[in-house]
């Protein structure tokens, strides 16, 4: 289980994030929303142990995150952050191999063509990364960061993806949270940062709702997708609805209200 | 099918490896039997043999003196400073995330110039006092000097993430430009002395090898050069972003300063024996990237040969062009260098 608990980030002059605890379980997507500015990206920090905390402790599977090697890190969560630019000619096979890098891997080769199929790049391996549609890149980025815990280990791994969908079309936003569903199986936990709440409506099992730095919900998506708290959280009028075609929950975000009364007042 | 497709590169890596060795041994050979004083190609072998014990029919005093005590110690060198250049600036390019970076251009060359300068103006009685520094002293000033610089461009112009490609020509416009003004200071206070050594060693280019320097520069170019061979890995790590290589399990820290600190030790030392020569560093592994891609695991061994190859050519042209006359190295590498670099501008731009 990755476990954070009681983190908190300060600095000089403000508190970032304000003691959140939050427990990703591997076979689960836990989606983590909030208005910019709450301290999503922070807490991604935090989490991936690229900063440390200021207080409070993140385990992995019950080690501490701060003893770890990078090297070991690698091994058992993967990280994908919101932009990666590269700036040299590497074609697109070359920049997926390199989530390998620090990975005692028994079969790279099966597990590069595992999920360059599973993120349908495989006709793309020969082209020059740059190049790339930002969708083709993001797939390719996707699945530079899933060969890392891509290998079945005796150990639960986890992949956390800050706003993985973002500059995405629709189909290929769906493309993504499709293939992040498929780690289910394969003990990996996934901790996703999103912007979208009727895609996290849609894919996750749980949802972490921070504001201003501190957490306002943090359990099953059902419980947390509720009006009163969303839009307490987000400072916007938000309606849930149930489509019965789908039997999915619509989130409705409109100030048609507000709008309607402000030029009644008028 | 990924298989076969890992297998060939590897293959493709070598097989141009091996090319580009067999090239600079060409190259190598036309630039012994060329300059002011031909030399036949059985001449050069008679000449080369004989050390080794074969006495052949071609053998030539004069010709075997001109061979083993002035051209083959300054090709060696050129071969040592041209390959020290190439894969440094092929390893800065890597870890600034730069295609622009260059040791000259950043300043890791005119800080080495200060320190060297520093060392033969202010410090002259040191050499002959120390015995220790008689040698080592000016490539040892060199190199803390490219250190100095390398770090100064590193945290002035280097942001965490994304790309800062203007930031750092910028921070090494700056620092070259006070490496220039303090190398102004210094030679104004100096003696007739101090000057005259200066004005040697700036114009020291390749004319300046012997035997005796050729150890050192060995020593101090191959193994920094072997480390950054081994950190190849880690550099396409980084070529991602800091961010990603520790995310992919790199030691990120470690990494940075084992390869500035390689890097500042190879243009310190080439700084020290030659002077500076500009654009080596940055037309090299361009050619190499352009050519097979940029894994630094190919672009660095690469670079080595390719710029060895590239300033024995600019070396063999300076040497045939205006004979008997010699013509600086630098003339020809920033002739050569700097239309490339507009271009590449150019291609920056669209």
């Amino acid at each position: 289980m990755l476990r954070a608990s009681n983190i908190q980030f300060r600095t000089k002059n403000q508190t970032i994030l304000d003691s959140t605890s939050l427990e990703v379980e591997s076979g689960q997507i836990t989606a983590v929303l909030g208005p910019n500015g709450a301290g999503k990206t922070t807490l991604f920090k935090l989490i991936s142990g690229e900063s440390p905390c200021s207080c409070g402790e993140v385990h992995y599977n019950g080690l501490n995150v701060a003893k770890f090697k990078a090297r070991q890190l690698a091994e058992i969560r993967a990280v994908m952050p919101q932009h990666s630019s590269v700036n040299f000619p590497f074609t697109v096979r070359e920049v997926v191999e390199l989530g390998l890098i620090s990975i005692q891997a028994h079969n790279p080769d099966k597990t590069i063509a595992e999920v360059m199929d599973l993120a349908q790049i495989e006709h793309l391996q020969a082209r020059e990364y740059s190049l790339l549609s930002g969708g083709e890149k993001q797939r390719v980025q996707l699945s530079r960061v899933l060969v890392q815990v891509w290998e079945r280990k005796p150990y639960p791994r986890y992949v956390l993806l800050d706003e993985p969908t973002s500059s995405l079309d629709i189909a290929q936003q769906h493309a993504v949270l499709d293939i992040l569903c498929q780690l289910k199986n394969r003990n990996i936990g996934v901790l996703v940062i999103l912007h979208d709440l009727n895609l996290a409506a849609q894919y996750a099992d749980k949802i972490l709702l921070l504001k201003s730095g501190k957490v306002c919900f943090c359990g099953p998506m059902k419980e947390g997708m509720d009006e009163f708290l969303l839009e307490k959280v987000f400072d916007y009028p938000i309606k849930c609805m149930h489509c019965e075609a789908t039997n999915q929950l619509i989130i409705h975000s409109s100030n048609q209200s507000k709008m309607y009364s402000s030029s009644r007042t008028m | 099918m990924a298989f076969i497709q890992a297998s060939t590169k590897k293959h493709l890596s070598r097989w141009v490896l091996v090319s580009l060795t067999v090239f600079l041994v060409v190259v190598l050979l036309i630039s012994l039997t060329k300059g002011a004083y031909s030399i036949g190609f059985s001449q050069a072998f008679a000449a080369l043999v004989k050390p080794l014990g074969f006495h052949l029919e071609a053998f030539d005093i004069r010709s075997s003196n001109v061979l083993l005590k002035i051209r083959l110690p300054r090709i060696m060198l050129a071969v040592l400073v041209g390959g020290g250049l190439g894969i440094s600036g092929a390893a800065l390019q890597g870890l600034f995330r730069n295609p622009l970076v260059e040791p000259g251009l950043i300043g890791v060359s005119s800080g080495s110039a200060l320190f060297a300068v520093v060392f033969l103006v202010l410090l002259p009685g040191m050499a002959s006092t120390v015995p220790f520094l008689e040698k080592l002293g000016l490539p040892l000033f060199s190199f803390i000097g490219g250190l100095v610089n390398v770090f100064a461009v590193y945290y002035l112009g280097s942001k965490k993430e994304g790309e800062s490609t203007a930031t750092i020509i910028l921070a090494g416009v700056a620092i070259n430009a006070l490496a220039g003004a303090l190398i102004g200071l210094t030679l104004f206070y100096a003696d007739d002395t101090a000057l005259r050594s200066f004005t040697f060693w700036s114009l020291g280019d390749l004319s300046g090898a012997t035997w005796s320097k050729l150890p050192i520069a060995a020593v101090l170019i191959c193994i920094p050069s072997l480390v950054l061979l081994r950190g190849s890995k880690n550099l396409n790590a980084m070529a991602l972003g800091e961010k990603e290589a520790f995310y992919m399990g790199v030691n990120v820290n470690r990494t940075k300063v084992i390869l500035l600190v390689s890097t500042a030790l190879i243009v310190g030392v080439a700084v020290s024996l030659t002077g500076m020569i500009g654009f080596v560093g940055l037309i090299v592994p361009h050619l190499m990237r352009i050519s097979f891609g940029a894994d630094h695991q190919l672009v660095l061994p690469g670079s080595f040969l390719l710029g060895a190859i590239l300033l024995n050519f600019s070396d063999l042209l300076a040497r045939t062009i205006a004979i008997p006359a010699e013509m600086p190295i630098g003339v020809i590498t920033s002739l050569l260098g700097a239309p490339f670099f507009m271009s590449l501008i150019y291609n920056l731009k669209k």
